[in-house]
């Protein structure tokens, strides 16, 4: 397969995981506003922060209010991590790939993208809309997700499909439990207890998770459980245990895997050490941080092994802003 | 549905589909019967099917601006242009003699000028042509072909006779929307398909296919075949893709190759290197290797003409097969045939004046309003003057530009080219259309059934190319009931 369209496959997948949990932290963050007491408030400096726009934004917008981010997370095209960029990232990527995909596949990506270009006005103008809007952007990719597994030979282009989409997965989980570390709230507040209840619920329903959590975790909401749940537990989706475990296993087909797998092997060790009991949202902030360093290393391994395979090897970055596929961001 | 007989009183072409009293022509009669059982509500709902169903496949061509790149749907008519099989079989017969022609031309040219030194072909004509690579000579390629694929332009004129317009040897383009018109008229108009005998095309990716196998240099083996594109900004992009993925082969850009020092060509896998047997390029002579044209492309790939000249890789068409594709070698074609072939030519040639020659130039100067004037090596009909239609200033630029290089430019009279019935608000209008078959030549020759309809959507106008607002029809070649 050329390298360069491995490269591709992995960012296709990586920017329409991207454009779904953006929809996702969106409906989080509009859930929020609505959930969060009087006197507490929104840090919106720090979402932006949380979802590692800050710069960026800083770049385009003179101050943080709710218009200009929805604005800059949904249709604005100078962010590439706006779902329209997503969402036209993928469809460019698709395009180059479209003799190695099931048919379908392109009609699905490029109706999604007429879609979100259709309804981007709608979606403007008042939040049930928007709430619609975003909605069927997570159907319309859960139905593309749907079409990979059902229709396509699961040969190495379905593995960088599925690495993209497993790296981008994990990474976008922690960001969205992040989000409640962007709420100031004074601990004193007698309201203080139920709200980060509800708050805690509100990230694992945007992750579709609450349901799970119930099941297979605990009956009452609280940080740590939430946070050990989205970490640790290898049997739900969206943690960062089942991707890194999802990860591995695609690379087991692969050639040339030894480096990745020691990369995610030491990933796993280092992110299931820490000890969530007792944090606070500002040390979870530390740990997620830190945990998306991890994930970066993941993806220098796999940019190196199979992306430059000519190349002298690059050295690990340490940034946990989010990554972009330079070449076609550029473009 | 309503025929527009204002529209058509108001031209004096022929019309592919209708007669003079406007009634359909025997081998139309079948689709008419059939688009008149339609009511118009019920084509208007068929309409804007294909409409949405263009969108949804992304058929798209690119056109370029300062205000960035727009993804255009391809504009397609529904109405089919159709052909009789008993008079498509000679066309084809004619597009494959005048390949076969034009591929033993463009070798002779590159090795022993035999048809120059016989005084067929006169010296000064190679010398100013500006397709003809010195870097070529003495390469003979497989089956001494140069031209592997070829798009011919036809178009029929008022008297019904079809003649060639150009042969199309550098990057023809636009075969597969040839295959999706197809597609989409079947998706969206089962029925006709049923009641008519219309011929297949589907088989082009296949033929095209073994075609570029039959040039592999390494036989016994599976070959490893590519197409080569400028990338995702090409206008024809689409088409690429297309044709890469209906055939099973690679698509690649120029970096994703190199060429060693043993002039051996591979591709950047993720776990190392594959030697490349085929390359199907869609990129210019101009730009492909660096190394020995255009210093700065950066679509190209190093040590490409190395490779192909050692003959460690085969590339379609051939570096410098477009020194037959020039509107002034065009106007030699009937000769050529005769010198190689010694046969007459099956299809004619628009009769054409070359301004090199005093007395033709003359001509040509003295009757500028009655003339289209085209340049030797413009295509997309750019560069060209219709003289009917330009206005006096436009004539005398056009004085100047002859004068100064005379060389570079041919006329010919204003052809009254053939119409079709194209649905224009709700109406049948006759629209202006020409027909690009595609040829190929390697071991074997094989010329597509019908080939590409291209139609000019605006009233009057003679321009076909999509990138100047034409448009498509799906071309039928129909076995007609006797």
């Amino acid at each position: 397969m050329l390298a360069r369209d491995a490269e591709n496959l992995y960012w296709m997948a990586r920017y329409l995981e991207r454009a779904e949990n953006t929809a996702r932290l969106i409906i989080k963050i509009s859930d929020t506003l609505l959930d969060i007491p009087n006197g507490a408030s929104l840090g919106w400096g720090t979402l932006l922060k949380v979802a590692g726009l800050d710069q960026l934004y800083q770049e385009y917008y003179d101050d943080a209010n709710e218009n200009d981010i929805m604005h800059f997370l949904i249709a604005d095209e100078r962010n590439p991590g706006s779902i329209l960029a997503c969402v036209k990232f993928a469809r460019e990527n698709t395009r180059t790939l479209r003799e190695m995909l099931p048919e379908d596949l392109w009609e699905r990506i490029n109706g999604l993208y007429l879609y979100i270009q259709n309804n981007l006005q709608d979606a403007a103008m008042n939040r049930r809309n928007k709430y619609i809007f975003l909605h069927n952007i997570i159907t319309q990719r859960h139905a593309i997700v749907g079409l990979v597994a059902s229709a396509m030979e699961q040969d190495l282009a379905y593995h960088f499909i599925k690495l993209g989409r497993s790296i981008e997965r994990a990474d976008m989980t922690t960001r969205i439990m992040d989000i409640n570390y962007a709420i100031s709230l004074p601990e004193d507040d007698p309201l203080f207890e139920i709200t980060m209840q509800t708050l805690w619920a509100g990230i694992l329903k945007s992750l579709s998770a609450f349901q799970t959590y119930r099941r297979l975790k605990a009956f009452h909401v609280n940080m740590s459980e939430v946070v050990d749940f989205l970490f640790q537990e290898k049997r739900f989706p969206r943690s960062v245990k089942h991707c890194l475990a999802e990860m591995e296993a695609c690379l087991q087909s692969m050639p040339q895997n030894e480096k990745i797998i020691e990369t995610i092997k030491t990933a796993q060790v280092n992110i299931s050490k820490q000890n969530t009991k007792a944090m606070n949202l500002s040390r979870l902030h530390e740990y997620i941080d830190l945990s998306q360093k991890y994930l970066g290393n993941i993806h220098q391994s796999i940019d190196s092994v199979y992306f430059r395979a000519d190349e002298p090897t690059a050295g690990l970055s340490d940034q946990a802003s989010t990554q972009t596929q330079t070449s076609i961001v550029s473009a | 549905m309503k025929i527009s007989s204002i529209e058509y009183a108001s031209i004096q072409a022929y019309d592919e589909l209708l007669d003079q009293h406007l009634r359909p022509r025997p081998v139309a009669k079948p689709l008419f019967d059939y688009l008149s059982s339609l009511d118009e509500k019920e084509l208007e709902a068929r309409r804007q099917a294909v409409e949405a169903t263009i969108m949804a496949m992304g058929i798209t061509f690119t056109i370029y601006s300062d205000a960035g790149n727009i993804d255009r749907a391809w504009p397609f008519d529904v109405v089919p242009r159709v052909m009789s099989r008993r008079e498509w079989e000679p066309i084809q017969a004619g597009l494959k003699q005048r390949l076969i022609a034009l591929n033993l031309f463009i070798n002779d040219l590159y090795n022993k000028q035999q048809i120059v030194k016989d005084g067929v072909f006169p010296l000064e004509v190679l010398k100013g042509s500006a397709n003809f690579r010195p870097q070529c000579v003495g390469v003979t390629p497989r089956f001494g072909a140069w031209a592997h694929i070829c798009g011919t332009d036809l178009v029929r004129d008022s008297d019904g006779t079809m003649y060639v317009l150009e042969d199309n040897l550098r990057v023809p383009s636009g075969v597969s929307y040839m295959l999706e018109n197809r597609q989409i008229m079947k998706r969206i108009f089962p029925e006709l398909f049923r009641t008519s005998t219309i011929l297949p095309v589907d088989d082009y990716p296949t033929q095209l296919y073994n075609t570029l196998a039959a040039l592999s240099p390494r036989s016994g083996d599976v070959p490893v075949i590519v197409v080569l594109t400028p990338g995702i900004y090409n206008s024809a992009y689409f088409e690429h893709s297309y044709l890469a993925q209906q055939m099973g082969v690679y698509l690649v850009e120029g970096s994703d190759l190199i060429v060693d020092e043993n002039d051996i060509v591979y591709m950047k896998n993720i776990t190392g290197l594959q030697r490349v047997d085929v390359i199907y390029r869609r990129i210019d002579d101009d730009f492909l290797d660096p190394e020995v044209f255009n210093p700065e492309s950066a679509l190209g790939v190093n040590g490409l003409m190395r490779a192909w000249r050692s003959g460690k890789v085969a590339i379609a068409n051939a570096p410098g097969a477009g020194v037959a594709d020039d509107k002034v070698v065009y106007t030699f074609v009937p000769k050529i045939i005769k010198y190689y072939l010694d046969q007459d030519p099956i299809l004619q040639n628009v009769p054409s004046y070359m301004c090199m020659y005093e007395d033709q130039r003359e001509y040509v100067l003295k009757n500028l309003d009655k003339l289209v004037v085209k340049p030797a090596n413009e295509s997309g009909g750019y560069g060209m003057l219709i003289g009917p239609r330009a206005t006096q200033a436009e004539r005398d630029q056009f004085k100047e530009l002859i004068c100064n290089n005379p060389r570079n430019y041919m006329a010919q009279p204003t052809l009254n080219i053939s119409t079709a019935p194209t649905i224009i608000e709700g109406q049948l209008a006759p629209r202006h259309l020409d027909l690009r078959p595609f040829v190929l030549q390697s071991d074997k020759l094989y010329a597509t059934t019908g080939g590409l309809t291209r139609v000019a959507m605006r009233q009057g106008s003679l321009v076909v190319n999509s990138s100047q607002g034409g448009g498509s029809k799906d071309t039928w070649i129909v076995e007609e009931d006797l």
